[in-house]
């Protein structure tokens, strides 16, 4: 576009400067032979009748005898002029030394542009050398070069125009699909669309099959993993659930060491799960509504909070979107409400505000909370786990109340969950002190592309 | 207290069983979907335990059928599954309260308590009726704070009947959930065992009523 704009814009005007400047140059060319051709005329005229100096010098042209008409010839002795044409009536044509042929620019006696050209000539028979002259109006020549000039500038106006024009309806034209493609990437942000379109033509259909073979396995290979996750989860889990229930009725010293063994398996188990099958933040990651998406969840844990005799509020606007894989927002809601009804002694509060080029969700409880020095070690767990798998885990449990025992059932593995989750989505957790007592989760979720 | 465990995985199931029978439940077992929704329809239950991945059809599937057809017991979900998408399907079907495997046997028997506690309209877990005091998770009974030591069968029968305060419980009510159904007892045995619990609560705290059944009335002096 901006190679074509040049192209007009600069091209054009040193085209018509070129031509202007060649056709100037060839009509007075042309201009100065026709001069130079009525020299010679003249010259032969007087050879031929060197003596009686009464010349007839129309010249074929009735211009030479009208006064002033712009065209006059004038034949000059060394000392006093002898003849010149009517044209000229009183007035003379300025005469310089000339040897050969000469062309100039002069004034004429109407102080009008002359073109003139000029030789000295020795005739035989006569002793002094007479100048001869002939000169017409450059008047005709300018306004000629003018005219051609104007009408030169006007088409090459026209041209660029044109040019310009044509080249904005081939961009517009031409690159239509590209601006449908742009647009269905939009729309697949946006979570209006799960594929791109591929009506378009040639290429760019083979670069929309393409992009949509990437989304496709990227989905694909989210539901796998996903659904591995699950079944491993579910294969490791109630054989787990057997020991853990087989050691509760042991006796105490070696129950202690069995849960814990358990706890550990647990812990794993957990961690590797929930990350397996985190989808994170893919390109092509669209917007997802905030309340539609939670709702089941919401709702399901308004139930048991009832159920458990927990006040739980939740404010969540309906216009709030997340740039989030929705079963991964519905993991990152789900385990922070999970830990706060797990610890919550009357209530719970889910709120959402959008701040910060993102959305801040907090959730609050009116349990025990976290000291300040815990907090760190419950977020970095995840971390823990991942360098080496012999860990002490459940080594910062808090007793639940209402129980006979530290019961690690992962609370804390839940935050820890979503502290990776966050940090998969350049987001981020901190833990602080509620107004209702307890616990505050929150979490920062960039709301626009990173890009 | 009364319970239907729904759960296909038998080593589990025995375990879990096991475990709540020595808190002093009565446990029935179901090991799928169908078998559950016979004894469902058929007997009754305080609550049930429902594991979410049964061979014949998910858990989520009986438990909104069972819904649907108005059976309110509460329900207790078990569930291996991490997703949250998984477990809002539970939530949605009808589920009460829920617990991820692996689970401690002391928060399964914590949230079944409390649910039963719920259903019957009390929130606080230790019921109180005059002097006398049932708390519901240790199962400890206290006559002006004194403990009472009772037998497991008639520890049953007292937490069935003040979980059922005000209301009157007849007899066939008490020997549904308060008694296996392998050993469902004939009315005399109801008798002799009430008769054992007013010797040691004092005997106008039992109220019977002629020809409906039983009412623990609220006595504040001892006997």
């Amino acid at each position: 576009m901006m190679a074509s704009l040049i192209l007009v814009l600069l091209v054009l005007p040193l085209a018509g400067m070129g031509l202007a400047y060649n056709f100037r140059e060839a009509v007075t060319t042309s201009f100065d032979q026709r001069l130079t051709s009525l020299l010679q005329v003249i010259l032969v005229r007087l050879e031929r009748d060197p003596v009686s100096r009464q010349l007839d010098v129309s010249l074929g042209d009735s211009r030479f005898s009208r006064v002033f008409s712009g065209w006059y010839w004038q034949v000059t002795d060394t000392e006093n002029t002898t003849l010149v044409s009517r044209s000229l009536w009183d007035q003379r044509l300025p005469v310089t030394q000339a040897e050969g042929m000469t062309l100039r620019n002069a004034q004429g006696p109407r102080g009008e542009p002359l073109r003139i050209a000029e030789r000295d000539v020795r005739l035989p028979g006569h002793s002094r050398r007479l100048h001869v002259s002939v000169a017409a109006s450059r008047e005709e020549l300018n306004s000629e070069v003018a005219r051609f000039e104007w009408l030169l500038g006007l088409s090459l106006l026209t041209l660029g125009v044109l040019l310009l024009a044509g080249l904005a309806l081939q961009i517009h034209w031409g690159l239509a699909p590209l601006r449908r493609l742009h647009a269905n990437l939009r729309a697949i942000e946006s979570g209006e669309h799960k594929r791109l379109d591929t009506h378009l033509p040639g290429e760019l259909r083979e670069l929309a099959q393409a992009m949509n073979e990437v989304i496709e396995r990227d989905e694909r290979m989210i539901t796998r993993s996903r659904d591995a996750a699950g079944n491993l989860a579910h294969a490791l889990k109630t054989p787990v659930s057997v020991l853990k229930t087989l050691g509760d009725r042991l006796a105490k010293e070696s129950r202690h060491q069995i849960r814990e063994e358990v706890a550990r398996i647990d812990t794993a188990v957990r961690h590797h799960l929930a990350r397996a099958s985190v989808a994170g933040s893919t390109m092509l990651a669209g917007r997802v509504p905030l309340k539609a998406t939670v709702a089941p969840i919401v709702s399901g844990l308004a139930r048991l909070a009832e159920r458990r005799g927990i006040m739980f509020e939740y404010h969540l606007d309906a216009t709030l979107d997340v740039r989030m894989d929705p079963q991964d927002l519905q993991e990152l809601v789900g385990n922070l409400l999970d830990n706060a009804l797990h610890w919550a002694d009357t209530h719970v509060r889910l709120s959402a505000v959008a701040a910060n080029k993102g959305l801040y969700l907090s959730v609050e409880d009116d349990g025990p909370g976290i000291d300040p020095e815990q907090r760190e070690r419950v977020l970095k767990r995840g971390a823990r786990l991942d360098e080496r798998c012999s860990d002490d885990s459940g080594s910062e449990s808090r007793p639940a109340p209402g129980f006979e025992s530290n019961s690690d059932t992962g609370s804390g593995l839940g935050l820890a969950i979503v502290g990776d989750l966050m940090a998969l989505y350049g987001g981020e957790l901190q833990l602080g002190e509620s107004a209702l007592g307890g616990l505050c989760a929150r979490v920062w979720l960039p709301g626009t592309t990173s890009a | 207290m009364k319970l239907l465990l729904v759960e296909d995985d038998r080593a589990l199931a025995e375990a879990l069983g096991e475990a709540l029978r020595d808190a002093g439940l009565i446990v029935e077992i179901a090991a799928n979907g169908s078998e559950g929704d016979f004894l469902v329809r058929t007997e009754r239950y305080d609550a049930l335990i429902l594991d979410l991945g049964l061979p014949d059809g998910d858990g989520t599937r009986w438990l909104a059928q069972w819904r649907e057809d108005g059976f309110d017991l509460p329900v207790l979900i078990l569930t291996a599954r991490e997703r949250w998408s998984d477990k809002a399907a539970g939530f949605s079907a009808g589920a009460d309260d829920y617990v991820t495997k692996p689970f401690e046997t002391a928060e399964v028997l914590f949230r079944l308590r409390a649910l039963v506690r719920r259903s019957h309209g009390h929130s606080h877990p230790v019921l109180v009726s005059g002097a006398l005091a049932f708390d519901t998770h240790s199962g400890r009974v206290t006559l002006a704070g004194r403990p009472i030591n009772l037998t497991a069968q008639e520890s049953r029968l007292l937490a069935y009947l003040m979980h059922a305060i005000p209301r009157t419980v007849s007899r066939s009510e008490l020997s549904e959930h308060v008694y296996d159904r392998d050993h469902e007892p004939d009315s005399n045995v109801i008798d002799v065992q009430i008769s054992r619990l007013r010797r040691k609560l004092g005997s106008e705290r039992i109220e019977t009523l002629r020809g409906q059944g039983y009412r623990v009335v609220a006595v504040e002096t001892l006997a």
